[in-house]
């Protein structure tokens, strides 16, 4: 690009934000010693990721992204924070500690090397997305992506049914 | 450098912070958040590849949301588990389940 396009850096601007957020946010995820703000963090990256899908102009995807992990899947796991009984920290309030700072030499290692290859063999892409209408998208559930469409529905019922089985009290137990 | 690059950057950084948090995290439900980042990640890198590569790009977007489908049901798999874990042990400490005897 020989001139300097307002418009793609405007596009560098937003995706360095978007970027800075979901990062932002999943660090605050991994190192909050309180599981509550933990999720916060968590939801901050989703929403971080969200704009990202936006960016590249799948914006179906960014709304389910806000509506099933935002909507659903942080409030599973807040539930799953409260139900638990434990106190308000959730038994984060100790950190990592020496174990779990050793155990995480391989995920850095595992990170650097991969960040490393991409930047070796990484290939190159279009500089602008494709843009599919979410005709295109309901007509391929309904077309040649019909089997994965129905086998999730499988897989949600039965982790349903899993979890309520996993769940399920039985009488005259306690 | 091209945006595709920045963008498997981006979800390579979420794969690692999720990595992270799950080998690092004391409890089940820390090790959750960690799970959901990861496949955040995941669901980032198929989607970029698939929008700015000739792929499919359909099939990309559709892939993503099977993602999500996927994240959920683990979502509500890992929230059954964690109420046992804490119903029989006290905690929900990834520690606290160490024998296989029922």
């Amino acid at each position: 690009m020989a001139r300097w396009n307002y418009i793609s850096a405007l596009g560098h601007i937003a995706f360095a934000f978007y970027a800075l957020i979901s990062l932002v946010g999943g660090g605050l995820a991994v190192t909050s010693r309180s599981l509550v703000r933990a999720m916060v963090g968590l939801v901050i990256s989703l929403f971080g990721v969200a704009g990202l899908y936006l960016l590249l102009l799948a914006e179906f995807v960014a709304l389910m992204q806000v509506l099933i992990y935002v909507g659903a899947v942080s409030v599973l796991i807040f539930f799953a924070i409260m139900l638990t009984r434990a106190s308000a920290d959730g038994g984060e309030a100790a950190g990592p500690g020496q174990r779990g700072i050793l155990r995480a030499i391989p995920a850095f290692l595992l990170t650097i090397l991969l960040v490393i290859m991409l930047g070796v063999y990484g290939v190159t892409g279009a500089d602008t997305p494709k843009n599919v209408p979410v005709a295109a998208l309901g007509a391929g559930l309904l077309g040649p992506y019909t089997l994965p469409f129905e086998l999730i529905s499988v897989v949600l019922l039965a982790a349903i049914a899993g979890a309520v089985l996993l769940a399920f009290e039985k009488r005259g137990t306690h | 450098m091209n945006p595709l690059v920045y963008y498997q950057t981006v979800a390579v950084l979420l794969l690692g912070l999720g990595f992270y948090a799950l080998v690092s995290r004391r409890t089940l439900v820390g090790m959750l958040i960690g799970v959901e980042l990861m496949l955040n990640g995941a669901g980032l890198s198929i989607v970029a590849a698939a929008q700015l590569t000739p792929a499919d790009a359909v099939l990309g977007q559709l892939g993503a949301l099977l993602v999500m489908g996927l994240a959920a049901a683990e979502a509500t798999l890992v929230l059954a588990i964690v109420l046992v874990v804490s119903k029989r042990f006290g905690n929900a400490d990834a520690d606290s389940p160490r024998e296989l005897r029922g």
